[in-house]
């Protein structure tokens, strides 16, 4: 989360020391993000996307009063006015009817960093944040799980045409060259593709300095998704330190078993690069509702139960919201 | 298209796609021209972004290179390398009659090799091909084979829940994935190997089931019934009571019965001597029990290969 339109690197934690009276619940979340439940995940990410946008819709501000004739830039993001459900509501409503898993939730941070590091032009702010991770999420999904839906799908659940999420997702893929990915050095790799125009790197003779060593080490680690989650919960972990006050809870990292300190972190990249089985999730009081869609049940479907459900999934989605574009 | 390609004719209906044959206009090279159906509910397709984001990272000489993709209306054109021919059409075209012959051993050795030394390199990377077999093993005049075909393919790396048992091509299909296994890893691509290098030697396939059972049974008829002795952890899989039930009834005796002559059975078919030591490697690539299993860079340090990697490197 390194890059300058996220502005992340700016941010105070405030630890709440020095309150006398704290009635936030402190809840610690296992380091393995597979284990932590989604409700948790959801609210984590919903912080972190707040966060963002209120950071540069302020700057969005400061630059035209600074100057009055300065354009907002407009993307295929943008709606005309903030769509009027929260980002929290829509990340659950997202979550819960189009399945969405940890990895693709998680994605979805990641890609801002991603799609911002090539598209100048694209900011996360509240008019471009719903249709950004519904093409986010449609596209994680789609790249990295076994079942997913299709755009028709996606698109109903994220309350805009089927034809306008098809041309978001090809907008999405196109720029970031297909780099859907989290790997190791993806973004880095992304942004030399773009600078020297090229559709892969594998057909550039020169490759920049950091790239010299063996391919394969290059992309040996996957622990980009395990680094944002860990990194969200040092940010915006605290409620006090969240713009975001959908949930009054502090998250804090649970603490490595002390007499594994040197080998914890190992270990952690061991669980998760091997897709064990889900264990259940710590279940907190406001745990999504709908039993059958929560974590552990939903991990063990096949994908053709995965269609039936999301079949059925479709006629739970009653409640229709629509976003206005801008066109 | 793109006017940079002459489209040729008509190499074939992949999955998702249908393939052409293209020419380079600027250069004259020849590419495969893979052209993707945008539905306008579904999008683009899953199977074409694993594709694209697997096999643009993957520069190797026994994969398929992924030159680029073009964008247009309404489909997407994969321009991949030129490949003459594949392993399923060349081995049909050496049928006398209606009996389907196997390769020579030399060139079963050095196509297994190309195979494995692919394979290693998708597994060093963390990818799973999941879709091994002879169609998607590209060859050409040179005598080179490649992987071709990753729209089942997966990055491994990245902890997802969801892990489809439908993976796989039933012939080549692991008895684990079969057994309902969901935490299958680079050991699924090692079993549709070991199916590969039979059907070489004899150009008939190994385990030519109909459906999940039968293809069950194939496999445990030919290398014995496993249990938790063998195969510790298997009475856990979701459809192994099933079938080791089915399998009893079928066969009281089996519990008595090992496994069968892999090289007898193979022989029958193979006009060349076989040694054992083609038929050990069949065995650490046919492993019931996928921890058993060789990987991909082990079976390269088979014996059987001795003449690639003791020969001098350039």
């Amino acid at each position: 989360m390194s890059t300058p339109s996220s502005g992340t690197t700016q941010v105070n934690n405030n630890n709440n020391n020095n309150n006398d009276i704290n009635d936030t619940p402190t809840v610690f979340l296992p380091i393995n993000f597979l284990k932590c439940s989604r409700s948790d995940l959801i609210v984590l990410i919903s912080r972190m996307l707040v966060f963002l946008i209120q950071i540069n819709d302020n700057n969005a501000k400061a630059e035209e009063q600074k100057d009055e004739s300065a354009e907002t830039k407009l993307t295929r993001f943008h709606s005309s006015t903030p769509p009027n459900i929260s980002i929290y509501n829509y990340l659950i409503r997202l979550t819960k009817y189009s399945a969405l898993e940890s990895a693709v939730l998680l994605s979805s941070v990641y890609y801002i960093d991603l799609l911002s590091s090539i598209y100048p032009a694209f900011t996360l702010n509240s008019l471009t944040a719903h249709r950004y991770l519904l093409t986010a999420t449609s596209v994680a999904s789609k790249g990295l799980c076994d079942s997913c839906c299709t755009n028709a799908h996606y698109a109903k659940v994220g309350g805009v045409q089927c034809s306008e999420l098809n041309i978001l997702e090809e907008e999405f893929l196109r720029k970031v060259n297909y780099r859907v990915i989290p790997r190791d050095d993806n973004i880095m790799l992304c942004k030399f593709e773009h600078q020297q125009h090229e559709f892969s790197t594998t057909s550039l003779n020169v490759m920049p300095k950091e790239f010299e060593q063996p391919m394969l080490q290059r992309n040996s680690g996957y622990n980009v998704l395990g680094m944002y989650y860990r990194k969200m919960i040092l940010l915006i972990g605290s409620f006090s330190s969240s713009p975001d006050k959908s949930r009054k809870v502090d998250y804090k990292l649970e603490e490595p078993q002390s007499n594994l300190n040197n080998t914890s972190n190992a270990k952690v990249e061991l669980d998760l690069s091997q897709n064990g089985n889900p264990r259940p999730a710590n279940k907190r009081p406001y745990e999504m509702s709908s039993g059958n869609n929560s974590d552990a049940g939903t991990y063990q479907r096949n994908a053709k139960n995965n269609v039936s459900e999301m079949n059925h999934n479709k006629k739970l989605a009653t409640t229709e919201i629509k976003m206005r574009s801008n066109d | 298209m793109s006017s940079q390609f002459k489209q040729l004719e008509k190499l074939g209906n992949g999955t998702y796609a249908t393939v052409y044959k293209g020419l380079n206009k600027t250069t004259g090279v020849y590419v495969a021209l893979k052209e993707v159906k945008l539905d306008s509910e579904e999008g683009t397709p899953s199977t074409a972004i694993r594709e694209i984001s697997l096999m643009k990272e993957l520069k190797h000489e026994n994969i398929v290179r992924l030159y680029d993709v073009i964008h247009t209306e309404n489909k997407l054109t994969l321009v991949f390398e030129y490949m003459d021919n594949d392993l399923k059409k060349y081995m049909d075209s050496l049928t006398v009659g209606n009996s389907p012959q196997g390769l020579e051993l030399h060139l079963v050795k050095y196509f297994q090799w190309q195979l494995l030394e692919g394979l290693a390199f998708c597994h060093a990377n963390k990818i799973l091909n999941r879709d091994l077999k002879p169609q998607n093993l590209l060859i050409n005049k040179k005598g080179q084979l490649k992987l071709g075909d990753f729209g089942l393919a997966r990055a491994f790396g990245i902890p997802v829940n969801t892990f489809s048992s439908e993976v796989v091509t039933l012939w080549y299909r692991a008895p684990d994935v079969l057994m309902g296994s969901r935490t299958y890893t680079t050991s699924i691509d090692i079993w549709s190997c070991g199916c590969i290098l039979a059907e070489m030697i004899t150009g008939k396939p190994l385990f030519p089931g109909t459906n999940d059972e039968e293809q069950l049974k194939l496999i445990f008829e030919m290398m014995g019934m496993p249990t938790e002795a063998t195969w510790p952890g298997v009475s856990q899989l979701p459809k192994y009571a099933a079938s080791s039930a089915s399998f009893q009834q079928q066969h009281p005796n089996a519990a008595l019965q090992g496994p069968k002559d892999l090289k007898e059975l193979l022989q029958v078919n193979c006009k060349e001597k076989l040694d054992d030591v083609v038929i050990n490697l069949l065995h650490g690539l046919l492993q019931l029990n996928p921890d058993m299993r060789l990987s991909a860079k082990q079976a390269l340090h088979h014996t059987w290969f001795a003449e690639y990697y003791q020969r001098p490197t350039n």
